[in-house]
């Protein structure tokens, strides 16, 4: 789960991390009365709230939003008042959104913060190693996007432990990559270390300061901040799961949520009904490569029941970019006459509209098929990945 | 032969009495696994499914002499499970769950660098030596015996490597599903070596997945022991679009975002079989012989 800047800096601001002074407003006036609070004579930037990097570059779907990205700096209110305008209500896309963009409701407004140099700063897990890593990176010239693609080996990483703080030799590793002077040094070792328990303190998978400003005064600042949290964990932390902002996903998203699915959209038209996420990946890899697009999979995972199943299939038919059906279950944990079952009973509710193919494997599969052929449901049964596919594209062509 | 379980293998089941378990243990019996007792804090003494419960699994490994685990046991009590195998010093223990938090993987990484036991999971369907000992949930009506080693990232496509084999009329020595969560047990490597040594095993099938650099490190690995067992892989996730991502730090620790065609191309290069579909692989495997 992800949360806005403006919650993950109020985080890291309890842990003794530095903040831009800053507030958030939903409406323009809002925004106009909150930079009054936080500086008397401005600049301020005003950020867009989505949950997503690069905003700065990013642009906007609607014209009235005019040119520029969705970070702004302002220098007197009433341009406050017309640049909150512009974003909020808006569509802001960035890189990491993809091309549908995400919808701007709320501006964090922050007194711009003088600084004499930047630099990027994360912490993050290393899969190979199962390990808490620091990165930091100098990004005077280069952005970190282009430095994580083209010279990764000139970011700094260093393994953390899992307990205690940052020894005195790590963060001088850090002065020293830095170039940062000597007035630097506790705020940089208050800076990694409340980096470091914000993650552990939080189950976070991911903290991200791009960038963090370092002050003539050697105070260093968060001027952006990004955490990502453990989904897995959340039920350890009440606090964090209330920040879910349900804007951020569709509304299938949220319903397949409902039922401990996992669900995704993409742009093309076939719907996939699998039960874990490698037959998903394999599935969509199969249909590509005969040139036809996913719209969206659904994975069911195992142990569920029949109504569960049914309600997860109706999500996938009534997403209307769905021209066929793929449900590919390969029985384990999951009982395929669950699945069958399942079928019937969403079919019976929403109807059966598009083609709908159906390969079952493992537990109870006879019994699945069965339990399908009686149903008198157009529904065609394959042996195989590759003869689902095969069958569900000539269905969808015929029925154009 | 196999690897790490067969005939042999004495196992006991961490949270026997659950349902999933109950369902899952007594087929793992009818399939002539020798599970030898269950563990479930404060039911020790109370009989299960035919089979002594005790309260811990120390206990169940003084009692009947276990050198393995199994655990159905759900995400919020993993850690302890886990840790209670790696106390009692069992060769081998696989867990099931889905859901753990990465934190308390973080953790359990840290106390297995530290042990002799061998951790299959989290996320897994677990592993079967066919025609010997299953531990898990795989669905062994589907599995032969034979002289194809299996492993994989990702469960279900374990089923579909193993349906491959079989159409290749070949059969598996061992079957392994590592799990496809974030921080894993055991991986490929720990997997290649031992199928490596093993007589019984002809060839390795390994399947893959985006995410990670897992691949990657097989296939150096591969190429550094300069393994002579053929190995057919498949690496699922080339047709995913766009990912909706936060922020860059997961593409700097792997050095750079990395593709599953990355992947792919690690492998070839080591000299590993590629196959773009994964019901292409029985036709690799029939090459081979």
């Amino acid at each position: 789960m992800n949360i806005h800047e403006y919650q993950a800096k109020k985080i890291l601001s309890q842990y003794g991390i530095q903040i831009p002074r800053g507030g958030i407003a939903y409406t323009p006036t809002e925004a106009k009365r909150v930079a009054g609070r936080t500086s008397l004579r401005g600049p301020w930037v005003l950020k867009a709230q989505i949950q997503s990097g690069a905003r700065n570059e990013g642009y906007f779907l609607e014209k009235k939003a005019g040119n520029k990205g969705g970070i702004r700096l302002s220098k007197t209110r009433r341009d406050i008042l017309k640049q909150s305008e512009q974003m909020l209500g808006s569509t802001l896309v960035t890189v990491q959104t993809g091309p549908k963009g995400k919808l701007v409701s709320r501006i964090y407004v922050e007194a711009f913060e003088k600084v004499e140099s930047i630099f990027y700063a994360g912490i993050a897990i290393d899969r190979i190693n199962a390990a808490l890593t620091l990165l930091v990176a100098s990004v005077k010239k280069e952005d970190i996007t282009q430095m994580a693609v083209n010279n990764p080996e000139q970011i700094l990483k260093i393994t953390l432990d899992l307990q205690g703080e940052v020894s005195p030799a790590q963060v001088n590793q850090v002065m020293d990559y830095l170039k940062l002077k000597p007035r630097s040094a506790k705020h940089l070792e208050t800076f990694i270390n409340g980096l470091h328990k914000a993650f552990i303190d939080y189950d976070a998978t991911m903290i991200e300061i791009n960038p963090a400003g370092v002050k003539r005064s050697g105070e260093i600042v968060a001027l952006d901040a990004k955490i990502s949290f453990d989904d897995n964990a959340l039920y350890r932390h009440r606090d964090i799961k209330r920040l879910q902002d349900d804007y951020e996903n569709s509304e299938r998203e949220l319903q397949a949520a409902k039922y401990k699915f996992t669900y995704s959209e993409f742009d093309g038209s076939i719907g996939c009904i699998v039960n874990g996420d490698g037959i998903a990946l394999a599935a969509m890899d199969l249909l590509r490569s005969k040139n036809v697009g996913t719209a969206c999979f659904l994975n069911v995972k195992g142990g569920v029941d029949k109504d569960k199943i049914a309600s997860g299939i109706k999500i996938i038919m009534t997403n209307p970019r769905v021209e066929g059906i793929l449900i590919n279950i390969l029985g384990g944990f999951l009982r395929c006459n669950l699945i069958a079952d399942g079928i019937i009973s969403a079919a019976s509710e929403v109807g059966l509209n598009v083609p709908l193919v159906v390969r079952f494997e493992g537990t109870n599969k006879d019994e699945a098929k069965e339990i399908l052929q009686k149903s008198n449901l157009p529904i065609i049964i394959a042996e195989t990945m590759e003869e689902a596919v095969d069958k569900l594209i000539a269905a969808v062509e015929e029925s154009d | 032969m196999s690897i790490l379980i067969n005939r042999d293998t004495k196992v006991i089941c961490q949270g026997i009495t659950g349902t999933q378990a109950t369902f899952h243990v007594r087929r793992s019996l009818d399939y002539g696994t020798q599970v030898v007792a269950g563990v479930t804090p404060g039911k020790g003494g109370e009989t299960h499914l035919g089979l002594p419960v005790f309260n811990t699994v120390k206990e169940a490994k003084k009692a009947t002499g276990a050198n393995a685990s199994v655990m159905y046991v759900p995400a919020p009590y993993v850690k302890s499970a886990i840790k209670e195998a790696i106390d009692a010093k069992l060769d081998l223990t696989v867990c099931i769950a889905d859901g753990v938090p990465i934190k308390d993987m973080l953790e359990i990484k840290e106390m297995l660098r530290h042990s002799k036991t061998k951790l299959i999971g989290p996320n897994t369907p677990g592993i079967i030596t066919p025609g010997q000992a299953r531990m898990g949930i795989f669905p062994e009506n589907i599995h032969q015996a034979g002289n194809i080693g299996i492993v994989s990232r990702s469960s279900t496509l374990t089923y579909e490597a193993v349906l491959e084999t079989n159409r290749a009329g070949m059969g598996q020595s061992t079957v392994i599903g590592l799990g496809d969560d974030m921080l894993i047990g055991i991986d490929f490597i720990d997997a290649i070596e031992r199928f490596n040594k093993d007589d019984e095993t002809k060839a390795i099938v390994m399947i893959g997945q985006s995410g990670g650099t897992f691949e990657e490190a097989a296939a150096r690995y591969y190429k550094e022991q300069s393994i002579k067992k053929p190995m057919i892989a498949f690496v699922a996730g080339n047709a995913i679009p766009f990912g909706h991502k936060m922020g860059y730090a997961g593409d700097i620790i792997t050095n750079g975002y990395v593709s599953v065609q990355d992947k792919k191309d690690a492998l070839s290069d080591a000299g590993v079989i590629v196959v773009d579909k994964i019901n292409d692989i029985h036709k690799e495997l029939q090459k081979l012989s």
